[in-house]
């Protein structure tokens, strides 16, 4: 009888119930959390439901040595993780954001890419930011990538810029990205007129197979040979595209734009989300991350509204940009755009600001591309 | 047949080049002669040796390279293959001794290491020399020779020169700073590192908008440029037609057949048929059905299946 009782008070020790603590309930909660406002309120659900799943899994409670936590060398999560850890995720993410991408808005308005430039103010907002709440510079590096507003972007900067901070800035960069109609919405009010707002844009040109095939040849190298440092995700960005255009390629790029990113997204969710373990992540440091992830977010989609009014000031009547459209600089394809057709038919429903919005959204997955090259070129 | 050959031919540039991405980065980073207190072999033996080390950002497997000094027989010293040990990681450096015994085991060579001669490393074709280092005939007991590199993430090394022996380590800067410390330094706020990545992100994106823009105006039509050969390439119907009103001339089309036929949808295959015929700009989507008379081998069904027995 005794041993049944020594064998049932080991089983519990085993158990997660008694190695629970606060920290495991608070993650789990909120990974509760996002997995609610997946599917609740449908916010980025691909995103926030892997990932809110990825954070129950990662913040069972349970005794060191059974060889299956992320961070144990050899589990089966590690070595999921290491597509993370080693930035072999994003590219793939990149390829297949390049095969479903149709960069006819921006090949037609060229000019709009430079909101796609303005946009990227966020990243070095939130670096200046970093630098002055005393993260080291390359740390303040991969916090400011969140402003991109792009996901793999900011894992794949963070795996070689901080490695130790990437849980606490992917999170917050996906959390972001997912709640991009929510922040942007009250900036991009309260920064323009109501004049402003009814700026009606011509329609774009139509565009040819010719130029849609070239764009991502001369797009590649002309960005490669700026930032080499950006190669990976250029070159796989620019390379679905091709795919996509190339229109001989259509097995290719249907699988890259389909099964490819579909598996990449649920292994890149799940590790993301189960790499935030509560004694590494509820830190004070992650808390901050989150605030200075939510600056950047603020400051790019304000730098994109008010370079599009300042720009506004020197185009002629008919030229004129809607300033709805800035907030789309940022790299959330194609949250974002939506977001800039939404508001825009709020106040004039036959306003289809969609397609114009398309140019800085894509211009601005090209922008943090770039800006994390360079980040990675002086820190890295 | 004539792709075939240049199948074949592009596969065998792929392979020699990544061959040669593979030994040619090693380079002959030190040398000692007498040595008389520095490492010791796997034997407790004292011997010359000579340090190799890998410039290259992979791994470089050394086995089946060659040791030699001498120029008539590169092949001199082989570098047994099968030992995992000969692989080289990046940036990484591995010790052979030239104690003339290479029974002793995969890192002893065959040849005594002697001061005022030449040492040959060769690579795995035995004819190729991938590095050499001259040796002093006045060199002090005690000193090795090797070539310093001045920073240990480049591959640019001083000239061979004494050097106080540092076996197993790159010759180089330790403890060097990290980019983000000097950055930290001579940027402790960041508006520098700011004020240079913006400007370079504009610039990027400046650029490709012009030449979009530029590319846009020429593909739109507003910016033509002559091509002579444009007309004999066009179908023999078309050559007749003036040049330049191509867009007056498809209304025209469209209004006839409109007029003749009564069917929108006649015109507007006549609009698209002569857009086409003329290059104009023509968006043909991706996914657009496309009927090929002569199927390549990768997409034909036919030539995939099995052919019925008669």
């Amino acid at each position: 009888m005794g041993n049944i009782i020594d064998s049932l008070s080991q089983f519990w020790q085993f158990t997660g119930f008694a190695n629970m603590t606060v920290s495991h309930i608070i993650m789990i909660c909120i990974g509760i959390i996002f997995i609610t406002l997946g599917i609740v309120k449908e916010w980025e659900p691909l995103l926030l439901v892997p990932i809110g799943f990825g954070i129950i899994i990662g913040n069972i409670p349970m005794f060191p040595g059974l060889n299956i936590g992320v961070y144990e060398d050899g589990s089966v999560l590690n070595t999921l993780y290491q597509g993370v850890r080693m930035g072999w995720y994003p590219p793939l993410i990149f390829l297949g954001i390049g095969a479903m991408t149709d960069f006819s808005a921006l090949i037609s308005q060229p000019r709009l890419m430079l909101i796609g430039a303005a946009a990227q103010m966020g990243i070095f907002g939130a670096y200046l930011l970093s630098v002055a709440f005393g993260f080291a510079p390359n740390e303040a590096g991969a916090i400011g990538i969140i402003g991109g507003a792009d996901g793999p972007t900011a894992i794949f900067l963070s795996s070689k810029l901080a490695p130790d901070l990437m849980g606490a800035i992917a999170v917050s960069a996906y959390s972001y990205m997912a709640l991009v109609p929510v922040i942007q919405k009250p900036i991009m009010l309260l920064l323009t007129t109501k004049k402003e707002r009814l700026i009606e844009m011509p329609a774009p040109r139509v565009v040819s197979q010719k130029e849609k095939i070239i764009f991502p040849i001369i797009g590649f190298i002309l960005t490669a040979f700026i930032v080499p440092s950006g190669l990976p995700l250029l070159g796989m960005l620019f390379f679905g595209n091709l795919l996509k255009e190339s229109g001989v390629t259509r097995r290719l790029a249907e699988t890259a734009r389909g099964p490819l990113i579909d598996v990449t997204t649920i292994l890149i969710g799940l590790t993301v989300g189960a790499s935030t373990q509560a004694d590494k992540f509820l830190t004070g440091r992650s808390l901050l991350i989150f605030g200075l992830g939510l600056t950047s977010f603020i400051i790019a989609t304000t730098a994109g509204v008010l370079f599009v009014k300042v720009w506004n000031l020197f185009l002629k009547e008919g030229r004129k940009i809607n300033p709805l459209i800035g907030n789309a600089g940022v790299s959330a394809v194609p949250d974002s755009a939506r977001v800039s057709e939404v508001v825009g038919r709020e106040i004039n429903p036959k306003n289809h600001l969609l397609m114009h919005a398309m140019a800085p959204n894509v211009a601005g997955v090209i922008g943090s591309a770039v800006a994390a090259g360079i980040l990675l070129s002086f820190l890295g | 047949m004539k792709k075939r050959i240049l199948t074949a031919f592009l596969i065998l540039l792929a392979a020699a080049s990544l061959r040669a991405q593979n030994v040619i980065d090693l380079i002959i980073s030190e040398v000692m002669v007498d040595n008389d207190a520095s490492v010791l072999d796997d034997y407790g033996d004292r011997c010359p040796w000579i340090e190799v080390f890998n410039t290259s950002q992979g791994t470089v497997n050394i086995a089946g390279c060659y040791f030699s000094d001498d120029p008539s027989n590169l092949t001199k010293s082989p570098i047994v293959k099968g030992d995992l040990r000969t692989k080289i990681g990046p940036r990484q450096v591995v010790l052979f001794y030239a104690d003339g015994n290479s029974s002793k085991g995969t890192f002893h060579l065959n040849f005594p290491l002697r001061a005022g001669s030449t040492l040959y490393l060769v690579s795995n074709d035995g004819r190729t020399v991938i590095d050499t280092i001259d040796i002093p005939e006045d060199i002090p007991a005690g000193q090795s020779i090797g070539k310093f590199a001045t920073n240990n993430k480049e591959t640019i090394f001083d000239d061979v020169h004494a050097y106080t022996p540092s076996p197993m380590s790159v010759n180089g800067k330790h403890n060097q700073k990290s980019k983000s410390d000097i950055i930290k330094e001579n940027d402790p706020h960041g508006y520098t590192l700011t004020i240079v990545s913006v400007s370079v992100v504009f610039l990027a994106l400046l650029i490709l908008f012009t030449i979009y823009n530029f590319s846009g105006k020429v593909f739109s039509g507003q910016i033509k440029f002559r091509n002579p050969f444009k007309r004999a390439a066009r179908p023999a119907g078309l050559a007749a037609l003036p040049a330049g009103r191509e867009e007056e001339v498809a209304l025209a089309i469209a209004m006839a057949l409109n007029a003749e036929c009564g069917g929108e949808a006649e015109a507007a295959i006549a609009l698209a048929l002569h857009r086409f015929l003329s290059e104009c700009t023509h968006d043909a989507e991706p996914f657009v059905i496309t009927i090929r008379q002569k199927p390549g081998a990768w997409n034909d069904k036919t030539r995939n299946f099995r052919k019925q027995p008669r």
